[in-house]
């Protein structure tokens, strides 16, 4: 509105950060912290930008709710590349509600994705996907075009709609290339890069070989019953069952897909999925219990028949049965999933988007390092992670999410 | 708010502004800081150029490249422009800057108008207008306003001047002796004035802001 801060925002704009900086170093007034915390969130330093646009929004006040909604955002936005996943949405969502009653459009379109993305580094796909269900890209500046694109084509790849995401991908290019702004672009290949790479690999009774995003939702629109390893449930005809809370269910029904079409001893299967060498009578009954578990979930899909030796798998309408492992068959994929993105991570938002406690992650992020593939910056609060490298392969499978595949 | 805004003001002095015309957004500016009028054309500051436009034939005549963020005035033979922390006189035929003097508000300020021999800033977030002699930059007095001020002018002794506080703008005359609100024309909801500028007639051009729009809009009689 004053000389200086439209001359700041004009900078910002054209990508002179430092010399917008210079401007309004020395004000306090609310438009100047604000865009001094832009400017610092532009060079990285994430904690003081966070500190300027919560003064920011706080001097604005009630009395100028649009600029003080735009300040909410601006912080959210800079505690999303922070890896913040626990500061409270109703903030955001109380600003994105100003925004829409005042028809600014790109800044409310720019809550909604940031409130996106958010969930979807948490895993919870259903609630991406109900954020920007009904985006209105018309008429708003490239780059948020080409962010909108990003966040359905990674909704779409997460949720194995190839055509969907391949549309999607398509639209974040040309907007991305319209928009001019490398760091964008750079995002849209790396997501088209992440087609090309290893998701997972197959196994049947006599092979093993990776299969990418593609073939690997050919096989799950093909007859066979998917036993998938990556995100722990059986598909067959694109009916899922999740077994990511049943593991013991889950590696028994692993174990005779592995051997299908032939039987496993019971044996085996004791000292597979029990983790015994002893077995004794009382584990062949607690394998007989899990297995009627097992047969009752499973009844729609496949039979278990009982064999002299053991169990066998019997996919129903004489259907195949093959197995996906991950493409890294580690029990810290999940973790090395979410550190592939190169932001540094704290153990709590990691333990937060996996769903576990702090203490497992700590202990999995430990092994981590001492294999070397991870390290950790800064000392106890201040501690994040952050991948040494993991090149390669793509985290989509691995990628903890709570959607059930339709 | 809308009430607190108006309170102050006698009922009978404030209607609703009445818009004529509107002009833009223009090709490459999508912000209008500043407007001013040179008796046949409309002069607006879009940041990185100013646009000179006639108002009847709704085209763009010229284009100077200076940059520009903040109040436009015209004194009869040149512009004045706010910009960063300076006030630039300028030649309107080619752009040049004839002279540079400083901002009284050190880059708080706004509006600019130019009237019996002094330029008139407003500053926007200090609420004031600022009187300074146009050769030294020197302050004569200053004006307190009860809200943020963006444009002003004057014509016919009178002064007006816009102002834009969160949603809402209107355009006042104000007692230049006092600062007390003598007239006040409100802007419709999120139509904001970010500069303004009489034609020393009917209509006063309003800049609008981040719409990049400039609004004619009818002065009372």
């Amino acid at each position: 509105m004053d000389s200086l801060t439209a001359a700041c925002a004009r900078m910002l704009a054209a990508g002179d950060v430092l010399n917008a900086l210079k401007l309004v170093a020395l004000r306090d007034d609310p438009p100047a912290l604000a865009l001094r915390g832009v400017a610092m969130a532009r060079l990285g330093d994430y904690a003081r930008a966070r500190e300027l646009l919560e003064q920011a929004a706080r001097k604005f006040g009630p009395h100028e709710p649009v600029q003080r909604a735009r300040c909410i955002v601006a912080g959210a936005e800079v505690a999303l590349a922070m890896r913040q996943l626990d500061s409270p949405l109703h903030m955001l969502a109380a600003a994105l509600a100003t925004l829409q009653a005042r028809n600014d459009h790109a800044n409310a379109l720019q809550a909604r994705l940031i409130m996106a993305r958010r969930f979807l580094l948490l895993g919870r796909l259903q609630d991406a996907s109900a954020t920007i269900c009904d985006l209105d890209t018309a008429g708003v500046p490239a780059s948020l075009v080409a962010v909108a694109e990003l966040v359905q084509a990674e909704l779409a790849l997460r949720s194995l709609h190839m055509e969907r995401a391949q549309i999607a991908l398509r639209r974040a290019q040309a907007a991305a290339d319209q928009a001019t702004i490398p760091a964008l672009q750079a995002e849209v290949t790396a997501m088209q890069k992440t087609l090309q790479r290893p998701a997972a690999r197959l196994r049947t009774a006599d092979d093993d070989k990776t299969l990418t995003l593609a073939e690997v939702a050919d096989l799950f629109a093909s007859t066979a019953l998917v036993v998938d390893g990556c995100r722990r449930g059986i598909s067959v005809d694109g009916t899922w069952l999740s077994l990511a809370r049943r593991p013991i269910l889950f590696e028994l029904i692993r174990a005779l897909a592995c051997a299908w079409p032939g039987d496993v001893s019971r044996q085996s299967l004791i000292a597979t999925v029990f983790r015994l060498h002893d077995p004794d009578e009382s584990h062949r009954a607690r394998l007989r219990v899990e297995m009627g578990r097992l047969r009752k979930l499973v009844s729609t899909m496949a039979q278990i028949e009982a064999t002299a030796n053991g169990y066998a798998l019997m996919p129903r309408d004489n259907r195949s049965a093959v197995v996906l492992a991950p493409p890294i068959d580690s029990d810290a994929a999940a973790l090395l999933a979410l550190l592939a993105d190169g932001a540094p991570w704290s153990t709590s938002a990691l333990a937060q988007a996996l769903g576990a406690s702090q203490r497992t992650v700590q202990r999995a992020l430990a092994d981590l390092q001492a294999n070397g593939q991870v390290h950790a910056l800064g000392k106890s609060r201040v501690r994040r992670w952050v991948s040494s490298s993991l090149a390669g392969f793509t985290t989509i499978l691995l990628l903890p999410s709570v959607l059930a595949l339709k | 708010m809308k009430h607190s805004a108006n309170a102050d003001i006698a009922a009978t002095n404030s209607s609703v502004a009445q818009i004529v015309q509107e002009y833009g957004p223009f090709p490459d500016a999508d912000t209008i800081h500043g407007v001013t009028f040179d008796g046949h054309h409309v002069w607006a500051a879009t940041g990185s150029s100013l646009l000179e436009f006639d108002p009847a034939q709704r085209q763009v005549t010229r284009k100077l490249a200076c940059t520009c963020d903040a109040g436009t005035a015209f004194d009869g033979t040149y512009l004045y422009q706010i910009t960063g922390e300076q006030i630039n006189k300028i030649d309107p035929t080619d752009g040049s800057v004839l002279a540079t003097i400083p901002a009284p508000g050190h880059g708080n300020d706004s509006g600019l108008a130019w009237a019996e021999g002094s330029l008139w800033v407003g500053q926007y977030r200090n609420r004031t207008i600022v009187q300074i002699n146009p050769e030294s930059g020197a302050v004569i007095r200053s004006i307190q306003s009860d809200r943020f001020v963006t444009g002003v002018t004057w014509v016919d002794n009178e002064l007006w001047h816009g102002t834009w506080e969160a949603d809402e703008s209107d355009i006042r005359r104000i007692d230049p002796d006092s600062g007390a609100v003598l007239e006040q024309l409100i802007m419709p909801t999120g139509t904001g004035v970010s500069g303004l500028e009489s034609d020393g007639a009917d209509l006063f051009y309003c800049g609008g802001g981040a719409s990049g729009k400039v609004r004619a809009v009818r002065r009372p009689k």
